[in-house]
């Protein structure tokens, strides 16, 4: 550090004195002055603006970046090009000025989007978080998601391992058990947009806005935090740049189950002491020794992708353009899983005139997901907690070929090797999107935008699923699905802003008036029991087994709000705004939800004490308040409905349907309200070399929009009920520990705390049982929803050992069983026994480089979680489908000599128990990268970056399963959604360890 | 100056370009804050037609349908001494019935509250809805029918649930009171008694252009279940034994009306079970299924359910050791099991195979777990023998009472039923007890014998005598308590949960 300081002092004092010098010269004559404008590798730049500064005099350099300007010796020359930082030069006594501009690199940082206009980073009131290019260039990203991983403080993202799985991304916390409390997304001030399907090399920055003064702005939709995302805009000369990367994923744990010889002669001995044959004969079980089946080898492979971006950009004063392309193919780590996206940008903007600017951005993509285990029949939990728990004494396919569905010992359900095998599900989605961005400056001070975006996102599903043979009798368990859901949007922005300063007061008022409306019509068809091998030839002669649908929604909003932005000379910021929204989705009367907050921020910079400081360089306190809304429920969620499902036949052959009632409207339905406080220190050490950046928050949503079933009945109805807080705190360390010639280091730390807590329910009520189910086929709850706990906390009995020798028991148990806690009437007591939302997310993200090698190391941790290992449960066996025990021999089971506290084996077991609540807390290495760049090795060629980069390397975690980050969906998210049952491993897809080797060129 | 001017127009053109478009974009506003609710739902309202009528009642009978077709519906009745289940396999909340020690949190327990609930809800809502429908001056004869077939399935949903669990909420409402609180069993058997009262006067003699069998509900349908709801009202819990009469009255009320019913025996009681004898004239009222048409309308408790592992069978529903060792010899008993089986040396677990459950040899597909099997809810058989038992326990024994016990004697014997026969027909003794024995075993693995036994309060006098050793020990033994105590189950933990006024 001491050496920085001193590089700085050294660098710094010479071009102090230089402007002082400059400074100092008192000529007036009017000169023609000439020069050259070079950007910092000396390539010229044409088009650059030269001004005389507080003049309309100005010119533009030509193609070599020449130019000639009349000014005069106290005159000073403002230099400015599109992607460069301005450059001012007094002209003093030269009559030839070499300018060079440095690339812009400070821009995204120096200037954030903030919704509806930009500010500079130090103007901000609100907390934001900033993720740049530079942050996540150094990790081989896929998908978008994995760039805002650890790097914004305050934001979780949990992966999903099945390729192309949706990613769930947090921004502080969850508010909404019923509404969806993914954050919105807005791309180049369109609403909307989807992280997953966006090339992660199209973004240019991406801002993250997490407290209310921030988001009150985004009203109705802001209360889950929006994703401000902007993409790339090209600048100078043409560039191309080209990467390509490609991974080999692998599993990354194993988990231990009994081997089939041993499966098969403890099943023996289970026979012959129930007083039964023996199943297995000496023959049978040497044949297994030889050549065991492992299921959960068979489920998993060694899987590749490859991902290849190209780009091309550049500009000048009149055009910038960015062109990309980007394909990615991405095996699974279960068999034949895949998933695959071709992506395409064009932005292109032009200054038409002096105030005239027009922006076409256009975005096309088409994601093909193959076999996402999500979709399989998931009611007795997944194909992986199948596959560890099927019978390992049977092959796949007998000698014929023939495949083989089902055993009648261990699991029984189908072989899940089989099914995959024989299935093919398809979702393909294709989206465009194309807006226009039309910028108009009536004024000097006054300036009109209007966007216009249209979108079109057509999803098609052709699911071919088959789990037992059509040779079957009553073969059923063929499903054949076919659907597509097209859904269509617009809105339409007009944003008017005034921006002008009176002495030290400057002013930034923004109004805005903004309407979006969507309609999303899905239509499919439905069969099973067919016979024939694929999707197409499966259109059943059995029409009464035919399903059709159609369905569909129409939702709209229409938006006002305004926005003042004050400052003091720089110190003293205020901001106030008000967002008044009309949605669809609620009556008439309850329509209409009005969004104010009000931020204050002081920075210290003016203060002498920081003026004078060779430490602390930018010291700013910052507070906000403010209230936004959710509205992420269905369109139709406040009418009556009826469904169709009411199925009966009175002649044996004709199926007839009838309806019932299924939805209760409700006319009072309205937000989802989340008023939120805000204190944040910013300080800068260093000249800003360093920075950190601390945020208290306490967040109080209220009318909590929960789908409930009416008390007695299965009718849905939607309510606004409950309160949820969160309260926290988000902490982010940023600086460059050295930096010289040769070598840089620079490192991020970004920490979060998290309480969540459900504060209140519908009166009288303490806790709602959650809606994802156990896998043992009764219908109990996992998850309950209870006063005092977090959201999403899960429920089931108190595990207390096991039952000793001697001990009295009561009727059907016997010493081994597993012990729980019961009430006087012997039943167990079931209560809260562990939550899964993390308190405590952190992340490292550090580069080092030394000449031209580059090494990048990512971590990321979370903390004080629990999982719910159901898995885990079902291996124990005991319990419904799970009709044998595939714990490894010797795991520390009871026996009589050994009385340990983890149940006998084949004992009776309960999957609702503590007994499978574990700690999730855990610390992954998320990426490990090595690169190296080569310079003028090739002509014509900039860089050539080659590289090499393992994520997911170690994982330290107490936990048993694969992976205690990655939580199973629910199965039905339609009442509860999956924030409330986070942490439940039902066999979710685990997190592949990934070996990626790429090369970067730039051109 | 003309460069100008140009420069000028071109900035003319722009700003009358851009404004137009502001005004088109600024002004018009092209969004809809009120979307259509019927383009894409047909929301419930009141009916407008007998056909929108028509229709919620077929989602009703689509509730029973969805509730009727799985094992789950009868899952009580594995109490009784003629059902039980595998030992271990999946079937835990079967074997928690079974060995009398049912919790709250038993699955099959929940699905079934709830299944009740949903046909009694729809039912509710139907009859409200309804209310407007006779001013409309549609076709009243039909209205009065499809009215009475509701009151007829409100009546059974509730009559289900009040055998299991004793005291059960009466929801009346569309939407059921939150925190509506349970009923007395008097007032239980009250309402249904109620709702089978309306369904009679409103049902005809024969439900137009169905099925044999009552596949939709006639008048006979109706007070045979009455009877039946009064032979429970006379015995346990409430004892009201001045019931008796009632029940022997309704009873003789569908036997002199049968044959304007179309109810009657068959001649030869293993055809019943066949499939091609799903639609017959002695069940009163049918529960009709379609095997082919997929899952959400086939019968799913026959065959493999009824089946060892040894014939890849889903192993749900055995015949218990001890009642088929005691099970008189004959016809009858040839018709309820699958003597053909060596049941003795099964392997997976040694238990009788009912013929009613895995169908006659040969009759269904081998290894179909989806069947288009008709579900009896109630025999003519059972009218008969509830005749005889109610006429015996009321004290007015008549001829006919001894016929009515004689008939249902003589086919079990493998005789013709309506011609008298020295050898098997009795005239004296205890009729009412005769014909108590004879329905342990005329309806065994009917599901109906578990209530008879708690409305008697037999069950620790024959849940001994199924445990007592045998050839074959029964593999899930006795684990609850026999006494009367135990002779309800628990409402549902998780709808105590919804609404803790369900406690007590």
């Amino acid at each position: 550090m001491k050496k920085k300081l001193f590089e700085f002092l050294t660098k710094g004092i010479p071009f102090g004195m230089f402007l002082l010098l400059l400074g100092l010269q008192q000529v007036h004559a009017q000169n023609t002055i000439s020069g050259t404008v070079v950007d910092n590798e000396s390539v010229p730049i044409p088009g650059a603006n030269i001004v005389v500064k507080g003049t309309t005099n100005g010119v533009v350099s030509d193609f070599d970046g020449n130019f000639t300007i009349n000014a005069s010796s106290d005159d000073v020359l403002v230099i400015s090009y599109i992607g460069f930082t301005k450059k001012e030069v007094t002209v003093g006594s030269q009559s030839t000025i070499a300018v060079q501009l440095d690339p812009d690199v400070e821009e995204l940082d120096a200037v954030v989007v903030i919704g509806y206009g930009t500010a500079k980073k130090s103007d901000l009131t609100g907390a934001i978080s900033s993720v740049s290019t530079k942050s996540f260039e150094n990790q081989p990203v896929t998908r978008v998601e994995e760039a805002l991983q650890g790097r914004a403080a305050g934001v979780t993202v949990a992966k999903g391992g099945a390729p192309g799985a949706g990613y769930k991304v947090r921004i502080r916390g969850v508010n909404s058990v019923t509404g969806n409390n993914d954050p919105l997304v807005v791309v180049d001030g369109v609403f909307g947009g989807d992280l997953r399907t966006i090339n992660p090399n199209d973004i240019s920055s991406m801002q993250v806005l997490k407290d209310a003064s921030a988001l009150a702005i985004y009203g109705s939709r802001g209360s889950n935090g929006v994703i401000l995302v902007t993409t790339k805009k090209g600048a100078g000369k043409a560039k191309v740049s080209l990467e390509h990367f490609f991974t080999i994923s692998q599993l990354a744990n194993e988990i231990s189950t009994i081997g089939s010889a041993d499966f098969a002669r403890t099943k023996n001995t289970n026979l012959i002491a129930g007083g039964a044959a023996a199943r297995y004969s000496d023959n049978d079980i040497t044949a297994l020794e030889n050549n065991p089946f492992d299921y959960e080898d068979m489920l998993f492979q060694t899987a590749i992708g490859n991902n290849t971006q190209l780009s091309i950009s550049g500009g000048d004063n009149k055009i910038r353009y960015f062109v990309s392309g980007n394909y990615a193919n991405q095996e699974g780590t279960v068999i034949t899983t895949n998933y695959e996206r071709y992506a395409l940008r064009s932005n292109i903007s032009a200054n038409i005139t002096d105030k005239l600017k027009v922006g076409f951005n256009m975005y096309g993509s088409r994601e093909t997901q193959v076999n996402n285990p999500d979709n399989f029949n998931r009611f007795k939990g997944s194909v992986i907690l199948k596959a560890l728990t099927w019978d390992p004494t049977l092959p796949v396919q007998d000698e014929s070929g023939e495949y083989i569905t089902r055993s009648d010992i261990a699991n029984n359900n189908f072989n899940p090797i089989a099914t995959l095998k024989r299935s093919n599900r398809e979702r393909a989605a294709d989206r465009f999107n194309a807006n226009i961005d039309i910028g108009y400056d009536i004024t000097n001070n006054l300036k009109y935008q209007l966007i216009v975006g249209v979108g079109t996102i057509s999803q098609n599903i052709e699911s071919f699923i088959r789990e037992d043979n059509p040779s079957d009798a009553n073969a059923n368990h063929t499903q054949i699905n076919f659907s597509n859901a097209k859904t269509t949007n617009h809105q339409i922005s007009n944003i008017l802003n005034w921006n002008k300063s009176f002495n030290k007061h400057n002013f930034d008022v923004t109004a805005v008036y903004e309407f979006q409306g969507s309609r999303v019509l899905t239509n499919g068809y439905n069969t099973a029991g067919t016979s024939t091998l694929n999707f197409y030839t499966s259109d059943n002669e059995d029409i009464s087994r035919e399903d059709f649908f159609n369905r569909g929604s129409n939702s709209a909003i229409k938006s006002y709000l305004g926005r003042v932005q004050y400052n003091l000379d720089n110190s003293l910021y205020l901001t106030g705004s008000l967002r008044v929204d009309e949605s669809s989705r609620f009556s008439k009367e309850n329509r209409t939800g009005y969004f104010p907050s009000a931020a204050l921020a002081y920075s210290f910079n003016k203060l002498k004490f920081i003026e004078d400081s060779n430490v602390l360089s930018n010291l700013k306190f910052r507070a906000g308040w403010g209230q936004v809304g959710n509205e992420n429920i269905n369109a139709t969620a406040r009418f009556d409905r009826t469904s169709p499902n009411g199925r009966t036949v009175f002649d044996g052959e004709n199926v007839l349907i009838g309806l019932v009632d299924s939805q209760e409207g409700n006319p009072d339905l309205t937000w989802e309200t989340t008023t939120q406080v805000n204190v944040g220190l910013d300080a800068g050490f260093f000249s800003g070399k360093l920075t950190a950046s601390i945020d208290y928050f306490h967040k109080t949503t209220e009318d909590l929009l929960l789908r409930t079933v009416l008390p007695g009945t299965t009718i849905n109805q939607f309510q606004n009920v409950g309160e949820v807080v969160n309260k926290g705190v988000d902490f982010s360390l940023s600086g460059s520990i050295i930096e010289n010639d040769n070598l840089t280091w620079d490192a991020t730390f970004t920490l979060s705390h998290l309480d969540n807590e459900v504060t209140k329910l519908t009166e009288g009520r303490e806790q709602i049982l959650g809606s994802i189910n156990s896998i043992d086929g009764t219908s109990n709850p996992l998850n309950v929803i209870k006063v005092g706990e977090p959201l999403g906390s899960f429920f089931g009995g108190t595990y207390m050992g096991t039952w000793k020798e001697g001990e009295t028991f009561p009727e059907g148990v016997q010493a081994g069983d597993a012990k729980h806690l019961v009430d006087e009437e012997g039943n167990n007591v079931l209560g809260v026994i562990g939550n899964g939302l993390p308190t405590l997310t952190w992340g490292l993200n550090t580069t080092v480089t030394y000449k031209n090698w580059l090494l990048n190391a990512f971590v990321n941790a979370a903390s004080g979680f629990d999982v719910y290992n159901q898995l885990a449960g079902a291996i124990n066996g005991g319990t419904g489908d799970y009709r044998d025990d595939l714990s490894p021999l010797n795991a520390g089971q009871w026996t009589p000599q050994n009385q340990t506290e983890r149940p006998r084996r084949g004992a009776p077991n309960n999957l609702l128990s503590s007994r499978y609540i574990e700690d999730g807390s855990f610390i992954r290495l998320s990426n490990l990268k090595l690169g190296y760049s080569f310079e003028d090795l090739i002509s014509g060629v900039n860089t050539l970056q080659l590289y090499v980069s393992g994520q997911n390397l170690f994982l330290i975690t107490d936990y048993s399963g694969y992976d205690p980050e990655v939580s199973s969906t629910p199965v039905n998210s339609n009442n509860n959604n999956v924030d409330a049952g986070v942490g439940i491993d039902k066999g979710a897809y685990p997190n592949p360890r990934t070996i990626a080797l790429g090369v970067k060129i730039d051109f | 100056m003309k460069k100008h001017m140009k420069i000028f127009k071109e900035k003319r053109n722009t700003i009358v370009l851009v404004s137009a478009v502001f005004s088109i974009l600024i002004f018009n506003s092209c969004v809809n804050l009120d979307p259509d609710p019927v383009e894409f739902d047909l929301p419930p309202g009141t009916y407008g037609s007998v056909g929108d009528l028509d229709n919620a009642i077929i989602g009703v009978y689509g509730q029973l349908t969805n509730a009727a077709k799985w094992t789950t519906f009868h899952a009580p009745s594995w109490a009784g001494d003629d059902i039980t289940t595998h030992r271990e396999s999946n079937k835990a909340d079967f074997r928690e019935f079974d060995q009398r020690n049912v919790a709250s949190a038993n699955g099959r327990l929940l699905n079934n509250w709830d299944a009740v609930f949903n046909i009694v809800n729809t039912a509710n809502s139907i009859l409200e809805r309804s209310e407007g429908l006779v001013d409309l001056g549609v076709d009243p004869e039909k209205v009065n029918r499809l009215i009475g077939e509701v009151y007829f399935l409100r009546g059974l949903a509730f009559f289900h649930a009040a055998r299991v669990h004793g005291k059960i909420p009466l929801p009346l409402t569309r939407l059921p009171d939150p925190n509506i609180g349970l009923s007395e069993v008097s007032e239980v058997f009250a309402q249904i008694e109620a709702d089978f009262l309306e369904a009679e006067s409103r049902l005809p003699d024969v439900y137009p252009g169905v099925m044999p069998g009552a596949v939709r509900p006639n008048k006979g349908s109706a007070q045979s279940l009455l009877s039946r709801l009064y032979m429970h009202w006379a015995g346990f819990p409430l004892k009201d034994t001045s019931k008796y009469t009632d029940a022997a009255n309704k009873a003789k009320e569908v036997i002199d009306n049968s044959g304007a019913y179309s109810f009657g025996l068959m001649d030869d009681l293993e055809d019943l079970w066949k499939l091609e004898n799903r639609f017959n004239n002695e069940s009163v009222f049918t529960m009709s299924y379609c095997g082919d048409c997929g899952f959400a309308t086939a019968n799913l408790k026959n065959s493999i359910l009824g089946l060892p592992g040894d014939f890849d069978g889903w192993q749900e529903t055995f015949a218990e050791v001890r009642f088929f060792e005691d099970f008189p010899e004959g016809a009858r008993k040839e018709a309820t099991y699958r003597t053909d089986l060596d049941w003795e040396n099964f392997v997976d677990q040694k238990n009788p195979v009912f013929k009613k459950v895995a169908g006659p040899e040969g009759d269904l597909p081998s290894g179909a777990f989806m069947t288009g099997r008709s579900d009896f809810y109630m025999r003519y058989a059972e009218v008969l023998l509830i005749y005889a038992e109610a006429s015996g326990r009321s004290g007015n024994v008549t001829p006919e009472s001894w016929e009515a016990l004689n008939k249902i004697r003589r086919r079990a014997s493998g005789l013709p039923y309506d011609t008298p026969d020295a050898g098997v027909d009795i005239t004296t003794g205890d009729i009412a007890e005769l014909a108590f024995e004879e329905r342990k075993w005329e309806f065994a693995g009917e599901y109906l014998r578990w209530f008879d036994l708690v409305r008697m309060e037999r069950v620790e006098e024959a849940l001994t005598r199924r445990d007592e050793p045998g050839i074959i020990n029964e593999s899930n033994a006795i684990i609850g308590s026999l006494g009367t105590d135990n002779y309800f189950s628990p409402i549902p933990a998780a709808a105590i949960e919804a609404n803790p006024n369900l406690a007590n």
